[in-house]
């Protein structure tokens, strides 16, 4: 997962490492030891106590203060990384501005190895911007049933799929699912969700194409209530935030069906525009958690990042391929682990 | 955040404006806030910084041109720069043809597979669908519903796992269409099975097009799938679709960059109608958040159509209907009138407010009520009583009340250019003004 961005982070990781040893060779010219002495203190030879402890005072014990101008080549080089890694500008400078702050001006000793303190910037930045996964297993045993999911986001990042996808994962999870098939605008919809229900052995509640949807998903939560089933999954059909109607719409559904959890769905490899239209939904509609989906297209993870930043809500899953057992949980420390390859 | 990007972009632009050679630093931070505003539209970073190369050097190198100031020059390399990037000719010819849609899931592909046959439907030729979607639940029923509203014949068959078969039982089936548009499934470009798949449909339909359908808010990823589905068929033209949304689409300059075509169509919206032909300025400047460029550009043309404006006569006082006629003509080939003024280096000169208020819209009935008019009346406009009045509008399939309205504007552009030569304060002023006017500077 993500191994694309793991590479550039792993690149940018070592670039700042190395203007940061870069910058304290510099200031320390005249200790040609100190290379040694980085690697192994414990090696300094004790044939000769007095220059080993000449070498522990000016060396080891030294505090270096890392400097702004130590390291922008790097942070700008890390800028560029980011935004090619689809991270979205506003995200990406505070991101940078979020490392900067937690690099300069730390005193390091020189004993301790520039990688940890650069690795530690980067997993405290990333895991401040990727926040708390969700557990939704966990989330449906602590409330009353039936829990009620509602999916949104724009046309074609996937909600029909995701719900199909969340409803196996929930049934193998021992819930019992129903799915309201709220896309009664987009031709084909109804058909999709109800191919997918099939052979997934769920039922579906559906009317027909043009319907109200808040009716349909109204009539899926009475369904719930009367089979006393745990969960509904209310699919909704793509919409723009820049559509009023369509928003008003959906807030209608809100206000008729009262989900527990607005889920909002989206793709890993959007660009800058995710921000945008993530910032919207949430401000409409509300959202309580992401999805996105087609993780396995994109290597790199950046809407992850951008999205979680810019509506502060947790993820709750990633869809990675078109099976549907092809979905899995989010745990951001996990991910950050993985991304900055399991060396902090 | 859009709206701060392109401030800070016409900021800086200003700051250009009054200077009289190119300003390096003043370059330096206009490339700087080009490339953020490029970025944030996704357009590929390897591509944003090779063209603010091209721009800097451009800029500083090139002499500059008579009869424009240093903004001009450097906003029409930054157009010219651009429109190279995005305008590549993707042909579209109305003849006999295969078009083979490809793209990622979710991109758009089918909505748009029936656009395109509307598209040619109304082109009048006859349009055939086929169906090569094996995987999507509904995917069939989708496209069949839409091609029925439009009377386009589909063929396909949900029972069939195999897009290679039904491919070729469609091309019999539709074989007396024109135009035969084959729906593919989305697929991207880290799935061999499927990508090999691609491969055999375009052989097996001898497609003359294979177009790649592209999300307006696609990020960087563009370029790379963009590659792969190159390199698997050789793509010849790419849609933007979701383009009523608020992405920017830039992603789809990446895979123009990277499959050398151009952009065929551009989806906007979620009816059938909702397709339009690729127009390079539109998108440019709403990639930037900006305007209408190519007016700014063409301004040293728009200062020889100012001229075909009787500026003798109007600086006498003398400014007849036929002198405003010619005016709305030509502003309306250049946008809205305050965007032209505000263009134009007219200093802090003020004009009332009323005389900005009039659109486009109404700017084009104006000049179908003048249309109706005899020459005498265009002449001299007091002429036109309410009897006049009423046959103008009736002529012009309009209301007496649009005529009066079209006359008080124009006394009151009438009132305002006699306010100028006023204020001007004697001839030579005047005609400063007047060449200013025609930004001859």
């Amino acid at each position: 997962m993500f191994s694309g961005l793991r590479e550039r982070l792993q690149s940018a990781r070592d670039r700042l490492g190395a203007s940061i040893g870069a910058a304290a060779a510099a200031s320390q010219p005249q200790e040609p030891e100190k290379p040694a002495a980085l690697e192994k203190e414990g090696e300094v030879p004790a044939k000769n106590p007095t220059l080993a402890d000449k070498v522990r005072i000016l060396i080891i014990d030294r505090e270096l203060v890392v400097s702004e101008k130590d390291i922008a080549d790097a942070l700008s080089e890390l800028e560029m990384t980011l935004l090619e890694s689809d991270v979205a500008l506003p995200v990406t400078d505070a991101l940078i501005a979020d490392i900067r702050a937690g690099l300069v001006g730390k005193h390091r000793k020189i004993g301790e190895s520039v990688d940890s303190l650069v690795v530690r910037s980067l997993k405290s930045a990333l895991l401040k911007v990727l926040g708390q996964g969700f557990d939704l297993p966990a989330y449906i045993r602590s409330h009353e049933r039936p829990v009620k999911i509602l999916f949104t986001g724009v046309n074609g990042t996937g909600k029909t799929t995701t719900v199909a996808k969340i409803g196996a994962y929930l049934k193998k999870e021992g819930f019992s699912v129903v799915i309201g098939a709220g896309d009664t605008f987009r031709a084909g919809a109804i058909e999709q969700i109800g191919v997918h229900a099939e052979r997934l052995g769920i039922k579906v509640i559906e009317h027909q194409t043009g319907a109200d949807p808040s009716a349909v998903l109204f009539d899926t939560v009475q369904y719930a209530i009367a089979h006393k089933t745990d969960v509904v999954l209310a699919d909704t059909a793509g919409r723009f935030h820049t559509k009023a109607n369509l928003m008003s719409q959906l807030e209608k559904i809100r206000r008729v069906m009262k989900p527990d959890l607005i889920v909002y769905v989206d793709e890993a490899v959007a660009g800058n525009d995710a921000v945008v239209r993530a910032a919207e939904f949430d401000k409409t509609v509300g959202a309580d958690a992401i999805v996105l989906t087609k993780a396995d297209m994109d290597s790199r993870g950046g809407a992850a990042i951008s999205i979680a930043h810019t509506i502060g809500k947790p993820l709750l899953f990633l869809g990675t391929g078109q099976a549907y057992e092809d979905i899995m949980p989010f745990e951001p420390g996990t991910v950050v682990e993985e991304l900055l390859g399991g060396a902090a | 955040m859009m709206d701060s990007l392109s401030g800070s972009l016409k900021d800086a632009l200003k700051k250009l404006a009054g200077k009289a050679v190119v300003d390096r630093a003043a370059v330096d931070e206009l490339v700087k806030n080009l490339q953020r505003a490029l970025l944030s539209a996704d357009v590929n970073v390897k591509l944003v910084m090779d063209l603010s190369k091209a721009i800097r050097t451009r800029s500083l190198d090139e002499e500059l041109p008579k009869n424009t100031n240093v903004r001009e020059h450097v906003l029409r390399i930054v157009y010219q720069e651009l429109v190279r990037l995005v305008y590549a000719s993707a042909d579209l010819k109305l003849e006999p043809q295969v078009i083979l849609m490809a793209g990622l899931q979710g991109s758009g592909k089918t909505t748009t597979t029936a656009k395109i046959a509307r598209y040619f439907q109304k082109k009048g030729m006859k349009v055939g669908v086929i169906c090569a979607d094996t995987f999507r639940p509904g995917a069939y029923d989708q496209l069949s519903t839409l091609c029925a509203k439009i009377n386009v014949p589909c063929f396909g068959n949900p029972k069939v796992t195999d897009a290679r078969q039904i491919v070729r039982e469609g091309l019999v089936a539709v074989k007396d269409q024109e135009v035969i548009i084959v729906d593919t499934q989305g697929r991207h470009a880290l799935e061999p099975d499927l990508i090999q798949e691609i491969i055999d449909l375009n052989a097996l339909t001898k497609a003359s097009h294979r177009w790649l359908v592209i999300d307006a808010a696609l990020g960087q990823q563009a370029s790379e799938q963009a590659k792969r589905f190159h390199e698997a068929i050789g793509i010849d033209g790419v849609i933007i679709t979701k383009m009523d949304g608020t992405a920017k689409g830039g992603g789809a300059l990446s895979a123009v960059a990277e499959t050398k075509s151009g952009i065929v169509f551009i989806g906007a919206g979620e009816t059938i109608e909702d397709l339009e032909r690729f127009d390079a300025n539109g998108f440019i400047s709403r990639l930037l958040g900006m305007g209408d460029l190519q007016a700014l550009v063409e301004k040293v043309q728009e200062a020889q159509m100012a001229d075909e404006v009787d500026m003798e006569a109007m600086m006498k006082g003398h400014f007849t209907l036929r002198d405003m006629y010619k005016q709305l003509e030509a502003l309306n080939k250049m946008g809205p009138l305050k965007q032209i003024m505000s263009m134009l280096p007219m200093g802090n000169m003020q004009l009332p407010e009323g005389v900005y208020d009039v659109t486009s819209t109404k700017m084009a009935r104006y000049r179908i009520l003048m249309d109706s008019m005899s020459p005498k009346e265009l002449d001299d406009p007091s002429l036109i009583n309410s009897s006049r009045m009423q046959r103008i509008a009736r002529g012009a399939g309009g209301t007496p009340e649009e005529v009066r309205e079209l006359l008080k504007y124009y006394k009151m552009m009438h009132k305002t250019l006699k306010g100028l030569r006023g204020s001007g304060g004697g001839k030579f002023n005047m005609q400063r003004l007047m060449k200013r006017f025609s930004g001859m500077q």
